[in-house]
């Protein structure tokens, strides 16, 4: 490309930044519609800003390496910033955005858009130039790039306004939540909020850690309920089921007298006395959406089951006379004429967001199924969260609290049942039976008064992982191959 | 602190214009816009640097 043509490009696209996003965001947007940037999104029109300004320094200078490197940096660095801005609302529902909405996208959704315009127009240019005309000097500022000089230097100083009243003069800096902009400096706020201690983290709440037994307290004694009476395991055994890694769950059939037993991408049933496997699969876990490592499972009827994994992702698969083996290649890693998979999916929750699970149960009688969830050093909740059999969508979710009728009480006033990291449950007679292998407890959770109505101790347990109900027995399988059995409260 | 950066930008833009000379001093002055800008979206993003979102 010629030169002066070259030039002429990058002058129009200086005087497009210019004009359109920084002008546009604080004339229009700013000082008639009385919009005020959040911290987040100054720092992104800066960006923007400092890259029209490098334009401007190559229009007058020359395409020196060090002025297109430092673009380069500033639009990554914008990108950058675009994507984690745009992370904070872009998966919530829909329309909820933050701040001004322009042609249906928010302003931080725009900013990703011409930060990666900016990529693309440099890469083009670039492309185009010749080496002559990195050398050497550069020809005098044509008119358009003198007029975009220009135009640059009006915009800045309106920044320059609204930034000194909506942010003031350093120390002062943007807020996450700014007020209106106004002339009249009675509402300008000045905030030093950015600068209060806080700690510093890569992803924040997202930093959630998997699940595990690791550090988990196993005393009941010391447990967040006082005074728990004992149940007593009645029954000890080891499996002796030819299966590959740790036990995750486990679940009884009793129209069938079967078991179903999950590792961690296993999925195995049993027979009624857990001596002979019937049937088994490995599920490919990253096919498609990542189920992650099965923690759950439930029998859903005679023939079907589902697994669900930490992240609660679950897959659903169907036992078949004649399952298509060539169809299954692509859903499991072994046996592929041992279920056909009918539904791979996600839980959806709300109170339980951000936290993983480690159980689920199945109420054939609600037709409902049933997580609870594990607490992570960012969100320490336990939540019962319940999805219709029909849609698997979430239909209730709570935190129990203890029933005063059950004589339950906590440990002290700190102490509360979010301490429990349930990880087996199981379902009959209206209510939710969930073993935790922190302090060992087992609790059943009244499922129409979400209360918590009665709480055992059941010292000796090692890592429980699985829990299901066999008539008036609870099988309690430890992740290293135990199985406890203990009698149902009430039973 | 935006009010300083936009004034730091503005100062090279007014440089560019009348004193085309100073080029060394507007390119530091934009390394500074730059590292200032860098500066103040990571304090304001110190609690979770990255997108919050699954990776």
């Amino acid at each position: 490309m010629r030169r002066d043509l070259l030039y002429t490009v990058l002058a129009l696209a200086v005087l497009a930044l210019t004009v359109a996003p920084l002008g546009g965001a604080v004339f229009l947007l700013g000082f008639v519609y009385g919009d005020s940037p959040c911290v987040m999104c100054w720092e992104q029109r800066a960006g923007m800003a400092i890259i029209a300004l490098i334009g401007l320094v190559i229009l007058r200078h020359g395409p020196r390496p060090k002025y297109i490197g430092l673009a380069v940096l500033v639009a990554a660095w914008g990108l950058f910033m675009g994507l984690r801005h745009v992370g904070m609302h872009a998966a919530r529902d829909i329309g909820q955005g933050f701040s001004i909405e322009i042609l249906g996208a928010h302003t931080y959704t725009w900013a990703v858009l011409i930060f990666w315009i900016a990529v693309v127009l440099m890469g083009a240019l670039l492309l185009l130039m010749r080496e002559s005309d990195a050398a050497g000097t550069p020809p005098a500022m044509q008119p358009l790039g003198r007029l975009a000089l220009a135009v640059y230097l009006v915009v800045t100083a309106g920044n320059i306004v609204q930034a000194f009243a909506s942010t003031g003069p350093p120390p002062f800096m943007g807020q996450g939540d700014p007020v209106r902009f106004s002339f009249n400096p009675q509402h300008w706020v000045w905030s030093l909020e950015e600068w209060s201690p806080a700690p510093v983290s890569l992803r924040g709440r997202w930093a959630a850690e998997k699940p595990g037994y690791a550090g988990l307290a196993t005393d009941p004694a010391k447990g967040p309920l006082a005074n728990l009476p004992v149940l007593a395991v009645r029954e000890r055994k080891m499996l002796a089921l030819p299966i590959r890694g740790t036990a995750t769950d486990l679940a009884y059939d009793a129209a069938t007298d079967r078991f179903l037993l999950t590792t961690g991408n296993g999925v195995y049933i049993a027979d009624g006395s857990m001596s002979r496997v019937l049937r088994s699969t490995v599920v490919d876990p990253g096919y498609s959406i990542d189920l992650g490592r099965f923690a759950g499972a439930a029998f859903l009827d005679s023939r079907t089951v589902m697994a669900a994994g930490e992240n609660k992702s679950y897959v659903i698969l169907t036992e078949r006379d004649r399952p298509d083996a060539d169809r299954n290649f692509r859903y499991f890693l072994e046996s592929f004429e041992a279920f056909d998979e009918d539904r791979r999916s996600r839980l959806g929750t709300v109170r339980a967001r951000m936290m993983y699970t480690m159980s689920l149960a199945f109420d054939p009688v609600a037709s409902s199924l049933y997580t609870v969830t594990v607490p992570n050093t960012q969100t320490k909740r336990l939540v019962i969260s319940r999805f219709d059999r029909s849609d698997l969508t979430l239909s209730e979710e709570y935190s129990p609290a203890l029933d005063p009728a059950s004589g339950l009480q906590t440990a002290g006033p700190q102490r509360s049942l979010h301490e429990l990291y349930v990880t087996g449950a199981t379902v009959a007679d209206g209510r939710l039976y969930a073993v935790s292998a922190a302090y060992s407890t087992l609790i059943a959770v009244d499922l129409t008064t979400h209360r918590v109505v009665a709480a055992h101790a059941i010292p000796g347990l090692e890592r429980p992982a699985g829990l299901a109900i066999r008539g008036n027995d609870l099988y309690i399988v430890g992740e290293g191959g135990s199985v406890s059995i203990v009698g149902k409260p009430g039973g | 602190m935006e009010f300083l950066n936009f004034v730091l930008m503005f100062v090279v833009a007014l440089l560019l214009a009348r004193r085309r000379s100073h080029e060394r001093l507007a390119f530091r002055l934009l390394v500074a816009s730059v590292l200032l800008m860098v500066a103040l979206f990571a304090i304001a993003t110190r609690t979770a640097l990255l997108p919050g979102v699954n990776y």
